[in-house]
């Protein structure tokens, strides 16, 4: 099956700034993710693909078509945002209706638009009148009008407080999954990125660190840069010693512990180890000593405990510095406090290695 | 009180009402700058009453009845009106092109066109006198090749007045530009609307209101502009010029009669083109 | 003792009045006060400086304006002058000697001419002379510049020349077709102000004074002393010169300048040794120096009333 949108070695320089190759691919009714810090060429990845650049290398091809040398009119691409981008001197109707080709006046054409949206109460109203929700609803309604063949989100939601974007986020991907029209959603927001795509790609300084699905990305980081922004808790310097049957013994401080490999090259010698901080158990140290152990388990002190209402961070020390969450009641059952012995447990498909 | 904040800077409108807790006990800081405006505005305000109550309404009837006081504040308002229709016309383009793209001298443009505000008004004049003059760089193939004069002539006119009024248009249609969101052009564009349609209508109307109170200005400035007219076009008279020649041949009395005329007339023009500028702009666009 | 009270108090008054007037008039500085026609300017500036070299103690003070304001200046706003100057001598008879007269006489110490000035750059200005030049200035293409004749004398006396040369050359129409080249454009209300617009080359010629001509450099006609106003005798011809203003229809006059004493002046003998240099050769040769035409003798007007030194420098007006 062809691709929907595809981008080819798309390289750009803009003044100081330069896209490197970037490359990806979209299926109809795929949303990827473009994730990233600031200044690492999201919007400008974005505007390129529009058609406000011009690449110094690369191809753009959406819904078939190459459209690299158009103009952005003829793109048939629809982007929203940051708050949304609505027209502040026309009405919501006259909004959605400017998208229309063919159309002259201001007068909506397709009312099944606007009634798709459940907007249509609206129609009259001016975009300074609106709520967010609303705001987004018209932005799309007007998108859509367009007839494009690739949706754009350029941090639609940054402006916004915590629950309007939840709520806002869990709609439009609603929509969009409605609409099977592909999507690229630009965000700095690593938990955005992971409630809302299906394909993600890491970027930094105009490159692509990482691309792969969301569970690839944020459990098998590519490298610490990556691990580090989608919020991986333990990131160690450690050392590959040996390959034991399908594990690689990697020494971590004075400990040993042992890792599924990961795919690709093999990392040799000084590594970097990636643990999620929710894959990592804590349990009191058992009274019987000589129990059968499994793989990777640490005895460690606990060196800081903090409860946040349902939650608990438990930072352990065996050595190293590792951080795991645990739910309040079990804090409670446990009866730990800082200075306890604990034991940890870490399963080894947990442990992501990377090269650095 | 309900204060309605509308920014469109760096985003687009964005109408935030604020319900102040009224100045019940206005601040000091409110109060001052009260004062402080009430000062200027009376500095304003008074010698133009001080003018227009120096004479009676009969000798308003009087001045108004001379044909060729008449045909001066006509003359005048069609040459601001060209003037300013001239401005927009060539300045807005100019403006968009300074808003939106960098490139290198564009300092140096831009304070160029501030510079026809620096110069003294007949030196103004004696400029144009050379160039639009019979023997002049543009005047001599300009009259060969199509017969335009500026020399006595509405041509004269409204190249003085644009000369000195002209800026005001481009700077604050600059100013309006720059205050669109560039994002909201690059949005239309991926709707499907090329260049022109975008800035006819989303740019243009977005920019409105700072458009047509540069107008206002040039329009103004037209009118009332003497010593660059009088230099390539002592006759036919335009108003300022008139009344000058009235103050000499017989004083104070016939001059100030004209020219409260001539204000009469240009408030009520201002206050058309002050609604134009509202009727234009977005519905939405607030006060 | 009556008779000798008396007497003492007398000569103590005597003496009083005496020595104050005395001492009131050797405290001041002597000033002569002038009022004359702004185109005097010049050459009056360059004469006060002369007399107040030759008079030491004494100060000169000139106001300029136009002619008749000077005039009504005294007769109507009661100013104090000792001397008046003005460019049009008819000014002097029609203001100052009515009820109440302000003046007795009037002599005239310069003349000027009305011509056309031209430049290098002027149309046809290699071909023009003084006996082509209405055929030339009538030619299409040609700009003329002049001022109002509504509000300046130069612009009725510049017409009025034209009607003189309609009937001096027998060329009837010759007014109008010069005219044509000269419209209201081209007019201002001081023909000065043109000087700048003939050295760029809008204007072809300018209608301006033959001392003006001289003062700025430029070349100029000398056109007919039948014609160009600059002759008191030749004015029975100049009557027939007539020009159609807002002011009524006004009659050629030879454009002479003249000068007066004030009645109720308080410098007479002061006045009278400033009138006697200005009519004696000095005066005659700053107004020469300056472009205007000048008389030996000058003409005056009601002698017997003129100081007895001044009688001797002039001669009766012809015709009068």
């Amino acid at each position: 099956m062809s691709d929907a949108v595809a981008v080819e070695a798309l390289s750009l320089t803009l003044g100081a700034f330069r896209l490197k190759k970037i490359d990806f691919a979209l299926a109809r009714g795929e949303i990827l993710i473009i994730l990233g810090p600031n200044g690492s060429g999201k919007s400008v990845t974005l505007e390129t693909i529009a058609g406000f650049h011009r690449p110094d290398a690369g191809r753009i091809v959406v819904a078939g078509r190459d459209v690299t040398a158009l103009p952005p009119e003829r793109r048939k691409i629809g982007f929203v945002v940051q708050n949304f981008g609505l027209f502040p001197h026309l009405s919501v109707a006259q909004n959605v209706a400017i998208g229309e080709r063919g159309h002259h006046a201001g007068r909506v054409h397709n009312k099944d638009l606007l009634s798709y949206f459940g907007i249509d109460h609206l129609a009259n109203r001016a975009p300074a009148d609106l709520s967010a929700g609303e705001k987004q609803r018209v932005a799309l309604a007007r998108a859509l009008a367009s007839a494009p063949d690739l949706f754009m989100f350029d941090e639609p939601f940054s402006a916004l407080d915590a629950e309007t974007r939840t709520q806002l986020r869990a709609e439009l991907k609603t929509f969009l999954r409605a609409l099977a029209i592909p999507a690229i959603f630009v965000t700095h927001d690593h938990d955005e990125a992971m409630a809302l795509g299906d394909t993600v790609i890491v970027l930094r300084d105009g490159g692509v660190m990482q691309r792969g699905s969301v569970a690839e990305i944020f459990n098998k980081p590519s490298n610490s840069f990556v691990a580090r922004f989608v919020g991986v808790e333990n990131i160690l310097p450690a050392r590959v010693v040996a390959r034991l049957s399908n594990l690689l013994t990697c020494a971590v401080d004075r400990q040993i512990v042992y890792a599924t490999p990961p795919a690709g090259v093999l990392p040799e010698g000084a590594a970097k180890l990636a643990i999620r901080a929710e894959h990592i158990t804590v349990s009191p140290v058992p009274a019987a000593l000589g129990a059968a152990r499994t793989r990777n388990t640490l005895e460690c002190r606990v060196k800081a405990l903090r409860v946040l209402g349902p939650l608990a961070t438990v930072e352990v020390e065996c050595g190293f510095l590792l951080k795991a969450y645990l739910l309040s009641p079990q804090v409670q059952a446990m009866g730990l406090a800082e200075g306890n012995l604990v034991e940890v447990q870490i399963p080894p498909d947990a442990i992501h290695v990377m090269a650095e | 009180m309900t204060i309605s904040v509308e920014t469109t800077r760096g985003g687009y409108a964005e109408r935030s009402r604020w319900t102040s807790a009224a100045p019940s006990r206005p601040g000091a800081l409110y109060l001052l700058c009260w004062f402080c405006g009430s000062v200027l505005l009376a500095f304003l305000v008074i010698p133009l009453v001080a003018l227009a109550t120096h004479q009676s309404g009969q000798d308003l009837v009087e001045a108004a009845g001379m044909a060729d006081v008449r045909s001066a504040i006509a003359l005048s308002i069609e040459g601001a009106f060209l003037s300013a229709a001239l401005a927009a016309l060539a300045g807005v383009p100019l403006a968009y092109v300074l808003a939106r793209t960098a490139f290198p001298g564009k300092g140096l443009i831009a304070a160029l066109i501030d510079l026809p505000l620096a110069v003294p008004h007949t030196v103004a004049g004696i400029a144009l006198f050379l160039v639009f003059g019979r023997q002049g760089v543009l005047g001599e193939p300009l009259q060969a090749l199509v017969g335009l004069k500026f020399w006595g002539t509405v041509a004269g006119i409204v190249v003085a007045m644009l000369f000195v009024s002209a800026p005001y248009t481009v700077n604050a249609a600059r100013i309006g530009f720059e205050a669109v969101d560039p994002r909201l052009e690059k949005i239309a564009r991926t709707l499907g609307l090329g260049p022109w349609r975008t800035f006819l209508r989303i740019t243009l109307p977005l920019a409105w209101r700072s458009i047509m109170t540069g107008v206002t200005l040039t329009f103004a400035r037209s009118i009332s502009e003497f010593g660059a007219v009088v230099i390539l076009v002592y006759y036919p008279m335009t108003a300022p010029v008139m009344i000058y020649e009235l103050f000499l041949r017989f004083g104070l009395e016939q001059a100030a009669a004209a020219a409260v005329l001539l204000l009469i007339v240009s408030l009520a023009l201002f206050v058309l083109l002050r609604t134009l500028a509202q009727r234009g702009a977005p519905a939405t666009g607030g006060r | 003792m009556k008779f000798p009270a008396r007497l003492c108090l007398a000569l103590f008054c005597c003496i009083t009045f005496v020595s104050t007037t005395s001492i009131a008039q050797a405290a001041e500085p002597q000033t002569l006060t002038i009022y004359a026609a702004g185109t005097l300017a010049v050459p009056f500036r360059q004469l006060n400086a002369l007399f107040e070299k030759n008079n030491a103690g004494v100060t000169v003070q000139a106001q300029f304006g136009g002619s008749v304001m000077m005039a009504k200046r005294i007769t109507d706003l009661h100013q104090d002058a000792d001397l008046l100057a003005v460019a049009d001598y008819s000014v002097i008879p029609k203001y100052m000697f009515a009820n109440p007269a302000h003046a007795a006489w009037y002599a005239g110490f310069a003349r000027n001419a009305i011509t056309f000035v031209y430049t290098d750059k002027s149309k046809y200005a290699n071909e023009i002379n003084a006996q082509n030049w209405y055929r030339i200035l009538a030619r299409p293409g040609v700009e003329i510049g002049r001022s109002n004749p509504d509000t300046d004398p130069s612009g009725y006396q510049t017409v009025q020349m034209l009607n003189l040369a309609e009937k001096f050359y027998n060329t009837p129409g010759l007014e109008q077709s010069v005219l044509a080249n000269a419209p209201l454009a081209n007019t201002r209300d001081t023909e000065t102000s043109l000087i700048s617009a003939l050295q760029l080359g809008q204007i072809d010629y300018l209608a301006i004074y033959r001392s003006d001509a001289l003062q700025h450099h430029l070349k100029f006609l000398d056109l007919p002393t039948k014609i160009n106003l600059s002759e008191p005798a030749e004015a029975a011809f100049y009557k027939d010169g007539v020009a159609h203003t807002k002011n009524g229809e006004l009659s050629g006059k030879p454009i002479v300048y003249a000068v007066t004493m004030l009645n109720g002046s308080k410098n007479a003998a002061l006045a009278e040794k400033y009138v006697a240099m200005l009519l004696g050769p000095d005066g005659q040769a700053v107004m020469k120096s300056n472009g205007f035409g000048d008389f030996s003798p000058p003409y005056a007007v009601h002698i017997d009333a003129m100081p007895a030194e001044l009688k001797q420098l002039v001669k009766p007006w012809p015709g009068s």
